[in-house]
């Protein structure tokens, strides 16, 4: 924690550089959870699991 | 009346100053008089103290410790809010862009063996007529063989076409914005029925009062046979 503390929130550019490199693979880790779930959830209902019937 | 009182306040005032300043020798301040409350017992926060300040030894150590747990909290509702506003405004700027109806609209596909050589045939684009001229290669020779200085608007052929049997132009008469009537006119391209204006078969203006050549759309032609247009 001191560490952390002593290299990135210390000084405010840093702070904001940790926030915006994170908030980048934060959104990542969301999308990709999100779209895993929504697709476990509609499996079979979708366009790319019916679509070897159709072609 | 409110005079009287505030130059006696002042007044009064003046008088503890100078009564505190004579007394300052002797420790009569008013912080020295309050002696009445010292049995009072200070209350006990350990509950809502963080763990690491309760231990006298460790006190003064943790401070980065408590500051980066804080920061943290901070930094993770940032991430966050940072992570809702790029969503926000990608909606925002989203909604300026062109709907996939427009976008769907703006391009025509041609499939050019359906035109016979020395026909101009008519498509609708973007609300327009769209010329597309099939050209005999002796239209071909004629075009390539102008020299740009007897031109209105110089252009060469090459620079109007990238096929060069294949002429693309939109079809409204530079003048006044009337359709022109393919293969006719004095040069065998397209003539203007309003007034007169006299376009080759490359499109460009030969003779009447129109002051360009016909307008060339961006076009491609992705494989053998196929024209896009836009």
């Amino acid at each position: 924690m001191k560490v952390i503390y002593n290299t990135l929130f210390k000084r405010t550019s840093t702070y904001a550089v940790a926030i915006i490199a994170s908030a980048f693979f934060f959104e990542r880790a969301i999308d990709v959870t999100s779209n895993t779930i929504f697709d476990t959830v509609n499996k079979g209902k979708l366009w790319k699991d019916i679509k070897a019937k159709y072609e | 009346m409110m005079n009287v009182v505030s130059r006696a306040y002042v007044r009064g005032g003046a008088q503890v100053l100078s009564t505190g300043l004579k007394a300052s020798g002797v420790a009569v301040n008013s912080m020295a008089n309050r002696q009445a409350h010292t049995d009072l017992q200070v209350p006990d926060f350990s509950a809502y103290r963080r763990d690491s300040v309760k231990d006298s030894r460790r006190r003064n150590e943790t401070a980065e410790e408590r500051k980066a747990f804080s920061y943290l909290l901070v930094g993770a509702g940032a991430v966050g809010g940072a992570y809702a506003a790029k969503g926000l405004v990608n909606t925002f700027i989203g909604s300026m862009s062109a709907s996939a109806e427009v976008l769907a609209m703006a391009k025509i596909e041609i499939k050019l063996a359906d035109i016979p050589e020395g026909k101009s045939v008519t498509f609708k684009w973007r609300g327009k007529p769209l010329f597309i001229r099939h050209r005999t290669s002796a239209e071909i020779e004629t075009e390539r063989g102008v020299a740009t200085s007897t031109l209105r608007d110089p252009e060469t052929d090459d620079q109007r076409v990238i096929k060069p049997e294949w002429l693309v132009v939109i079809g409204v008469c530079t003048h006044l914005g009337c359709v022109p009537i393919a293969n006719a006119g004095d040069w065998g391209g397209y003539y203007c029925p309003c007034h007169g204006s006299h376009y080759d078969a490359s499109g460009r203006i030969r003779k009447g009062p129109a002051p360009l050549n016909l307008e060339v759309p961006t076009h491609e032609f992705p494989n053998e046979g196929l024209l896009i247009v836009g």
